[in-house]
């Protein structure tokens, strides 16, 4: 009695998995592969009779593998090795397939520990996989239940891999790079939170769009944040620019503020550079001839961060006025073309329309009710922005 | 052992409430948005209210008979044979409701933490948990409830309130929702996650004021309900109603995206799933109990002690009946719908006809007058 009571005790847990036995997947990499590459796969997933091969594109998924004792745990470790490069971090494997899982099994056939994405920080897709669809991506993703609703996704303009291989110095780590590179761009207001999940549920929306950051990799193996990629739906439709994230973030009333514009004053060379420090925003809509019309208020705190020349003195309140009143001018002219420009494409990554739903359910039930009908509603809408700015604070100079 | 008069009204409440959250607590903000979307929250409060009519009508009936339960005042209200009959579905849909409960754990813990551990041992292991314990008498079943009470509704909120970091208040606008499709449908499924009330009563006739049985079942159901329509608030504010259909335990991913400040922990889940366990447990623990208890009250027995193994095996195979996870949820939905009828409307026939051949327990009136 004693001993069979003994054995389900002493036999542990059966999800026992050891650190070393894990493959711990800290960031992955989606790419476009040759339909050439196909030929080459070895039948993993699917066989020739049975299982069928999935009659879509070839995807080659790299994954970033953490090497167990090779990631320093503390600055203390940090003295030892010198300089420690990623490559002695983490090891770095692709592998191609039809379908994510395609892929990740015939990555797992040649990984000898189990692959875990509970630790999965960044997941990089490639322009040209987003643009053709990220449906089964986002599906893996969310499927999976160690896949935490928290990691950043992006969109890599040209090779996603390159991310995964790319070796910042200033961390030890690649993907962890990548993902303070995004932390810290939010913190800096140059980007809005937006982690996968958040994508997720956005994209999900009637009313709304998903994004994602745009990135680039630049010379020094630094990412640079290169704008938003909007999507429809599950495709990818393009990017914006840097700038125009911040006419997002205002249209929005996102904070923490952190893009710096330039102010052009009364004469072709005055100009000063003013940046945001905080913002706020509100939506209005209400409905005129059948037509819904969004009213956007936004207000921004400017400080004044540089003057561009000597010839003009910024000493009293007047000359803030007039900065004041270009800057209102040029941010709603901002707002404006970027509306417009989403407009076009149909992508309402301001999520307009979830307002709309929101606030006129009546109107929304009768004439909208389905993603695809806003989707060509929404080219049609129209907007008022009214923009109000204040500029507080110049700096430690007097004039 | 029948004359044990113990239980406070709060520890009342206590039972109740730990009873009614139980594995629920992860599909609730599915079921909800499946009804009207953004009025997820409205759709759960009509759930509240509903089930609350079943709690009103059971509690009534005990209060009028608080020296029973209903297997033995059903005998005196509507003749032997048919009251047998009554009490007969009320235990068997206990037991289907223990397997149901400890199947549905079963299955999130093999998706989401244990995935290599059989299915069988964590829900077998659940089954005999609770089958221990309810071999306890009624004072310590209470007091198991009054300690597992504060535990389980303190991180459930702590959660609530980490998560409404993200939460968009837009979401939750329309606040009658945009469509009501299947509005009355997800308002039954809501109102059968409250069926564990049925433990009042079992619990009245061993309170030591049984008329104060109503202020117990009000606070309860304010609590447990309170907390669910909290949790799907707050699961559609930060997910959006379109994204919470996508999930399948809208609840359990609420907690993976919610972290505590300063990078303690980064996700919620694990902390959650532990308290999670403690719920499904009472919640087992009760039905389980009702189950046994009125079962031994119908065969006369004095002990309901001999019933608790008895019982295992049955209750065993039944959590093994459904073929999938999705078979499982309408299994579950289906079932808990039908027991509307055992929870609801039979205690109401009884109260009617009580009420019409206007009988009454004998002690009542001799206690309201000490």
């Amino acid at each position: 009695m004693l001993s069979a009571l003994l054995v389900p005790l002493l036999t542990g847990c059966w999800d026992r998995l050891e650190l070393e036995e894990r493959a711990v997947v800290l960031g992955i990499s989606v790419d476009t592969a040759d339909k050439s590459t196909a030929k080459r796969e070895d039948e993993i997933t699917h066989t020739a009779d049975g299982f069928p091969v999935p009659e879509v594109n070839m995807i080659r998924v790299t994954v970033q593998i953490a090497l167990p004792g090779r990631i320093p745990l503390g600055p203390g470790e940090s003295g030892g090795g010198g300089k420690g490069r990623s490559s002695e971090t983490v090891w770095v494997v692709g592998g191609e397939g039809h379908t994510m899982d395609d892929a990740i099994m015939n990555l797992q056939q040649q990984i000898s520990g189990r692959i875990f994405f509970g630790h999965l920080r960044v997941i990089v897709v490639s322009e040209a996989v987003a643009k053709t669809g990220m449906q089964n991506i986002n599906d893996y993703f969310r499927r999976n239940p160690e896949v935490r609703r928290m990691a950043w996704m992006m969109i890599s303009k040209g090779n996603a891999e390159r991310l995964m291989r790319a070796s910042p110095e200033l961390e030890r780590v690649p993907a962890l790079y990548l993902m303070s590179t995004m932390d810290n761009a939010v913190k800096l207001g140059k980007f809005p939170e937006n982690y996968v999940g958040m994508f997720w549920s956005n994209s999900a929306k009637k009313g709304q769009e998903g994004y994602l950051p745009y990135v680039e990799l630049k010379k020094e193996q630094n990412i640079e944040v290169k704008g938003m990629a909007y999507f429809k739906n599950d495709k990818m439709l393009g990017a914006t620019k840097p700038f125009q994230v911040a006419a997002y973030m205002s249209i929005k009333g996102m904070n923490p503020a952190g893009y710096r514009g330039v102010v052009k004053l009364e004469g072709h060379e005055n100009m000063v550079m003013v940046y945001a420090t905080s913002r706020r925003s509100s939506f209005k809509v209400r409905v005129e001839n059948g037509e819904l019309v969004f009213t956007v208020s936004i207000f921004t705190e400017i400080n004044l961060e540089e003057k561009i020349n000597e010839q003009f003195s910024v000493n009293d309140s007047a000359a803030l006025e007039d900065i004041e009143q270009r800057n209102k001018q040029a941010l709603r002219t901002t707002c404006e073309s970027l509306i417009e420009e989403m407009q076009q494409k149909g992508s309402d990554i301001f999520g307009f329309g979830e307002y709309a739903r929101a606030k006129k359910p009546g109107y929304w039930n009768k004439n909208v009710g389905t993603k695809s009908q806003w989707q060509s509603m929404f080219k049609e809408a129209r907007f008022e922005i009214k923009v109000d700015s204040r500029i507080r604070r110049i700096g430690m100079k007097a004039k | 052992m029948e004359n044990q008069r113990e239980i406070t009204t709060i520890q009342a409440g206590a039972i109740l409430s730990s009873t009614i959250i139980g594995v629920g607590v992860l599909p609730i903000p599915l079921f909800a948005v499946r009804g009207a979307d953004s009025g997820a929250p409205l759709v759960t409060v009509c759930g509240v209210l509903f089930a609350f009519l079943g709690l009103f009508l059971i509690t009534r009936l005990g209060m009028r008979f608080p020296d029973r339960s209903i297997t033995q005042y059903g005998e005196e209200i509507i003749g032997k044979w048919l009251s047998r009959l009554g009490s007969a579905a009320v235990i068997g849909f206990f037991a289907v409701l223990t397997s149901l409960a400890a199947r549905e754990f079963g299955e999130v813990v093999i998706t989401s933490v244990l995935t290599k551990t059989p299915l069988e041992v964590t829900v077998i292991v659940m089954l005999t948990l609770a089958a221990i314990s309810t071999r306890n008498n009624i004072t310590t079943f209470a007091y198991i409830h009054q300690f597992y009470f504060p535990l389980l509704i303190g991180p459930a909120l702590l959660i609530v309130a980490l998560s409404l970091k993200n939460a968009e208040a837009i979401n939750l606008q329309p606040i009658w929702g945009n469509s009501h499709e299947g509005m009355l449908a997800s308002v039954l499924t809501i109102a059968a996650l409250f069926q564990g009330s049925f433990i009042i009563t079992t619990v009245i006739p061993a309170m030591r004021r049984p008329q104060t049985a109503m202020k117990a079942s009000v606070f309860a159901l304010l609590i447990s309900g309170g907390l669910y329509v909290t949790i799907v608030a707050a699961t559609v504010s930060v997910f959006g109603s379109e994204e919470t259909k996508n999930l399948l335990w809208p609840t359990l991913e609420l907690a993976k995206a919610t972290s505590l400040p300063a990078n303690i922990l980064e996700r919620l889940d694990a902390a959650f799933l532990a308290v999670w366990v403690t719920a499904v447990f009472t919640t087992l623990n009760s039905s389980y109990f009702l189950a046994v208890k009125e079962m031994s009250k119908l065969f006369r027995l004095k002990d309901h002690k001999l019933f608790t193994f008895f019982l295992l095996p049955a209750v065993f195979s039944m959590a093994m009946v459904p073929r999938n996870i999705l078979n499982m949820y309408e299994i579950i939905q289906n079932v808990s719908r039908i027991g509307l009828f055992v929870t609801v409307v039979y205690p109401g026939l009884l109260l009617v006809v009580s009420v019409l051949r206007k009988k009454r327990g004998e002690t009542s009136e001799k206690r309201s007058a000490t």
